[in-house]
C-alpha cells in the first residue's frame, strides 16, 4: 500500500461523508437525521460531515421504502458514489418496507435495489442510534481494508446437490 | 367569524340556472352541476363571484361514478366548490387548465391516477406514477387490482 492510499484511508476512517437521500419516506427519518447533524448532537465533532453530492460522500444514507419511481434514481446516485462506498438503511421502511410493504407503487426494502451494509431499526431511529450506524459501518470499513474488499463479510451461497434436494411432498 | 362577505343568495342567482346550490357549512357553498356547464360555472364562478383561486379540484371513485369537485375561493373567503359525476364507462371532461391555469396539474394527476380523461389538455402525460407503469391501470380506482404475475415497473430482476 503506497503511502497516499494509506493517507486515504486513514482519512475516510477519520472523517466519512455522508450523503442522504429520501427515497419515498415520510420524512420522519429525515427530521431525525437533520436533528443528528444540528448541534445538539453535533456529528461534525467526530468528522461525520454531510455532503450534497453523492459524488464526494462515501456512505449514502437511504431514508423509507423504495418507491417504483425512485429505484432508477437511487440506483442511478448509488453508481454515482465512488469507491469503496457504504450504504445506509434507516427505519423500518428502509430494512423491509415497513408500514409501506406490500404496496402497488413500492419495491419494498432498500436492498431490492441496491446493496445494503447496515441496517438501522427503529422508526425513525432516534439520532443517537443514526451516529451508532454510521460508526459501526466504519468497523466494516475498516474491516474491509485490513481484508482487502468486502468479499470476507458475504454471506456465502451453498450450493445444494440435487440429490439431496428433497422434492416437494404432495399432500393431499 | 360565521359568515363571509360573499353571501349564498350572491352564488343562488349566479349559478341556480346550472345546477342546485346548497350552502354546506359557514364558508363553503356546493353547486351540484353538469360535465356540459362546468366550463360556464367556472367562467361565472370568476366573474360575477370574484373566485380568483382554484384550492384544489377533488377526484373520487364512489363505486358507480367519478366526482369531481373544483373548489374556488377568492377575497371573500367562501369556497365555491363545483360539483360534477361522470359516467364510469365513458369517464371524460372538458379541461379547465384554460380557464384556471393551476388546473393543468391537477388534471394531470386525477389523469394518472384515475383514468379520467380530460378533452383539450396541453400536455395530458404522467405525473405522479413511474414513467414504466403498464397503460391503463389506474391504482385509485375502487374495482382495480394489483396483478401479481404482471411487471409495475421500478427495478428489473436482472438489475439487482
Amino acid at each position: 500500500m503506497t503511502l497516499s492510499q494509506r493517507l486515504a484511508n486513514w482519512a475516510r476512517v477519520k472523517s466519512p461523508w455522508i450523503t442522504v437521500f429520501n427515497s419515498g419516506a415520510c420524512n420522519g427519518c429525515d427530521i431525525e437525521v437533520i436533528a443528528t447533524l444540528t448541534p445538539r448532537f453535533d456529528v461534525e465533532r467526530f468528522g461525520i460531515v454531510a455532503q450534497g453530492s453523492p459524488r464526494h460522500a462515501d456512505v449514502l444514507i437511504v431514508t423509507g421504502p423504495v418507491t417504483k419511481k425512485q429505484a432508477s434514481r437511487l440506483r442511478r446516485i448509488w453508481e454515482q458514489m465512488p469507491e469503496p462506498k457504504y450504504v445506509i438503511a434507516m427505519g423500518a421502511c428502509g430494512a423491509s418496507g415497513g408500514v409501506f410493504r406490500g404496496l402497488y407503487h413500492v419495491v419494498d426494502g432498500v436492498e431490492n435495489v441496491i446493496p445494503v451494509d447496515v441496517f438501522i431499526a427503529g422508526c425513525p431511529p432516534r439520532p443517537d442510534e443514526i451516529i451508532d450506524g454510521v460508526v459501526a459501518c466504519l468497523g466494516l470499513l475498516k474491516g474491509d481494508l485490513d481484508h482487502g474488499g468486502k468479499a470476507w463479510r458475504q454471506k456465502k451461497t451453498v450450493e445444494i446437490p440435487p440429490s439431496a434436494a428433497k422434492p416437494a411432498e404432495v399432500t393431499a | 367569524m360565521t359568515e363571509t362577505s360573499l353571501k349564498v343568495e350572491t352564488v343562488k342567482e349566479a349559478l341556480s340556472d346550472l345546477g342546485t346550490v346548497e350552502q354546506v357549512r359557514w364558508n363553503r357553498t356546493k353547486v351540484t352541476t353538469t360535465v356540459e356547464k362546468v366550463r360556464e360555472a367556472i367562467l361565472r364562478t370568476q366573474s360575477i363571484l370574484g373566485c380568483d383561486h382554484l384550492v384544489q379540484i377533488a377526484a373520487a371513485d364512489n363505486g358507480k361514478t367519478f366526482e369531481l369537485i373544483y373548489h374556488l375561493s377568492g377575497p371573500h373567503r367562501m369556497i365555491v366548490a363545483l360539483a360534477i359525476e361522470l359516467p364510469r364507462d365513458r369517464p371524460e371532461a372538458p379541461t379547465t387548465s384554460d380557464l384556471l391555469p393551476p388546473a393543468g396539474i391537477y388534471e394531470r394527476q386525477i389523469h394518472d391516477l384515475l383514468g379520467i380523461t380530460f378533452r383539450g389538455h396541453p400536455a395530458l402525460k404522467r405525473i405522479i406514477l413511474n414513467e414504466d407503469w403498464p397503460a391503463n391501470e389506474f391504482p385509485l380506482r375502487k374495482d382495480w387490482k394489483m396483478d401479481p404475475n404482471r411487471f409495475y415497473g421500478g427495478v428489473h430482476e436482472e438489475a439487482r
